[in-house]
């Protein structure tokens, strides 16, 4: 049996393929400051490094762009925030399990931080129980994270609420962390924006939203909160799916404008195909915010 | 209103009882051809959504009532709901006789007679009319007859010859033969051939039809000059042993005491040991009067035993049936995906 790291890292060498691997590893050191500042020696540039780390001198008398490299860099926690609920069990914009997503993309940032040297932690959970796997280094624990992730999120598990879990991060983290927040189309509201705002002065915050379906395609659907079927040909009359359309883009601009507002950078992800490709989109318009 | 096949009843309720639980019971593979999709509420929350929602609904709950008003008044039809009365059917089954003296005395009373029948015999249904005359001999003018268009014509012939209209003399033709006049039995005895033979009155009403009532309507004077081969008594015998009913109507009772010998003393213990009866006439206008008694009294006779009559009605259910399927089609179209 392939392991889901083991996907992972296939989806990622397929993206190496592309001579762009060595950028996703640069855009996620720049997105860490956890250096030191005792210098260790150089390394040659890739695609995607700080360009302030570039020692130019050295550059100047080697020819080609060198980075500096520090030693001692402090071990950045990267803590991998999922819902585990129902929700994720139910189909993505793609057509694939959300799950299958939400595992691609922890796993690619996982496995970008574990060969940063970064210990990777673990809370999921839905909005009865909220566990943690505690942070640590290697590809078994970050296996084994993934493992979790999958194994929890189906269609008995308890409701989604992807606040329980931020709740639990306020309030018992502490440090300075890298969040990365794996979420589907959750609506704005006064009180995660509060607490988005409480976890943003805290820690790094990156948000991955997993699209969710169109559920005014021509497919038939139930809602997996309560099990009821959608009235797909009520759906589909032009009076609803003008409405649906609306208030569907309301609703991504209002969660868009609330993340916007917390400081935290947001990407989106309609599949596991376009998942590092979005990573990439949103580690770099992290680092350019930041 | 009672139904015939009332223990469809019972089972065509556990039937459409099964077919409720069966459709009402929560299915676990109805989400089998659906796909999971979360936030639903991002679909279910739109107003546009609920309102279309709402309308379904309409539609569905009129769908389901149409569907049981409609297996219910199926299934209320199919039990043949019949309505039961009891009626007494009265009989048109008399055979009539008319049996009319024509000797030149009679004619006033013979035409109130005749003319009584001619209105009768248009309310007639099912009665059998038949004319002989007499005086000498019989001559029977028609048989027992249902064509009553026939007996009709028939009749105002014989009450214009009875009034002496000019031209109508020929009628009474064949009446005379010079053997006497007004010979009563024999005129009777002739009459009462008019009914068919053969089967008497015990053996026809053990036969599966109705017996048919027979009764002879005699208008005379019992004047009789000449001598009958049949005397009077002779020939009321013959109509009890045929199980005839003489209703005698004599217009000059001119009886001299009540001595039995007397013609009016004659006439009426003919008339009565045929079971019928005897009416002295002071004039013709009483004649209608008596006659339609008669009509009546032998009506009354035999109307026949009180019946329970069942009859269908499934026009209302089957009404409701069809107006129940024909809102199901339109909420069938309505709900169509």
């Amino acid at each position: 049996m392939t392991t889901l790291l083991q996907r992972v890292k296939s989806r990622m060498a397929i993206f190496a393929h592309r001579k762009a691997r060595g950028m996703l590893d640069g855009e996620y050191g720049s997105v860490f400051r956890g250096r030191s500042l005792d210098f260790d020696d150089l390394r040659a540039y890739v695609p995607g490094d700080e360009v302030r780390d570039i020692d130019w001198k050295a550059t100047a008398r080697h020819g080609s762009p060198l980075i500096k490299r520090y030693v001692a860099v402090r071990r950045q926690t990267v803590l991998l925030i999922t819902d585990t609920g129902r929700n994720m069990a139910a189909v993505a914009q793609g057509g694939e399990t959300k799950k299958d997503i939400a595992v691609m993309a922890l796993g690619v940032l996982g496995y970008l931080a574990h060969r940063h040297g970064d210990v990777v932690g673990l809370v999921s959970g839905d909005l009865v129980l909220t566990m943690t796997l505690p942070a640590k280094g290697g590809e078994a624990h970050l296996e084994r994270l993934l493992r979790h992730v999958h194994s929890h999120a189906s269609e008995d598990a308890a409701r989604s609420s992807i606040e329980e879990q931020l709740e639990y991060v306020a309030r018992t983290i502490k440090g300075r962390h890298l969040l990365f927040v794996v979420a589907d189309e959750i609506a704005a509201n006064p009180e995660l924006d509060r607490l988005l705002h409480r976890l943003r002065v805290q820690h790094e915050i990156l948000w991955l939203t997993i699209r969710d379906a169109d559920l005014a395609s021509a497919a038939e659907w139930y809602g997996v909160d309560d099990s009821s079927p959608l009235l797909s040909h009520l759906a589909q009359s032009p009076a609803v799916t003008a409405a649906y359309t609306r208030a569907a883009a309301e609703r991504d601009a209002g969660r868009e404008n609330m993340l916007r507002q917390a400081g935290i950078t947001e990407g989106s992800v309609a599949g596991t195909h376009d998942v590092i490709t979005a990573l990439f989109a949103l580690l770099e318009r992290h680092r350019r915010a930041g | 209103m009672e139904l015939i096949f009332w223990w469809l009843i019972p089972p065509a309720a556990v039937a459409a009882g099964l077919a409720g639980w069966a459709a009402l019971r929560a299915d676990r593979k109805a989400n089998a051809r659906r796909r999971p999709a979360a936030h639903a509420d991002r679909l279910t929350r739109l107003p546009e959504y609920q309102a279309a929602l709402r309308r379904h609904r309409r539609w569905l709950t009129v769908a389901a009532i149409a569907c049981a008003s409609l297996l219910a008044s199926s299934v209320l039809a199919a039990a043949r709901p019949v309505e039961i009365s009891t009626i007494r059917p009265e009989q048109h089954n008399r055979d009539i006789v008319l049996c009319l003296d024509a000797s030149g005395s009679m004619s006033s009373a013979d035409a109130a007679v005749v003319d009584v029948f001619v209105r009768l015999a248009q309310d007639f249904k099912g009665e059998r009319i038949g004319l002989t005359i007499f005086d000498s001999t019989a001559i029977q003018v028609f048989p027992l007859t249902d064509d009553y268009q026939y007996a009709q014509e028939q009749l105002t012939l014989a009450r214009d010859a009875f009034d002496g209209k000019p031209g109508t003399s020929g009628f009474l033709d064949g009446t005379w033969s010079g053997r006497g006049s007004s010979l009563i039995g024999d005129g009777l005895a002739s009459c009462l051939n008019s009914f068919p033979h053969g089967a008497g009155l015990a053996e026809r009403q053990t036969a599966n039809h109705a017996p048919r009532s027979r009764s002879v309507v005699l208008a005379t004077d019992n004047f009789v000059s000449g001598q009958p081969i049949m005397t009077l008594k002779e020939a009321a015998g013959l109509a009890k042993d045929r199980a005839v009913r003489v209703y005698a109507l004599n217009p000059g009772d001119l009886d001299y005491g009540t001595g039995a010998d007397q013609p009016g003393a004659q006439l009426r213990e003919a008339a009565e040991l045929s079971g019928g009866a005897y009416y002295a006439l002071d004039s013709a206008e009483a004649v209608p009067g008596i006659v339609e008694g008669v009509q009546e009294t032998e009506a009354t006779a035999r109307q026949g035993a009180p019946r329970a009559v069942a009859s269908d009605r499934p026009d209302l259910p089957l009404a409701l049936a069809l107006l129940s399927g024909l809102a199901l089609a339109v909420a069938g179209w309505r709900l169509r995906p």
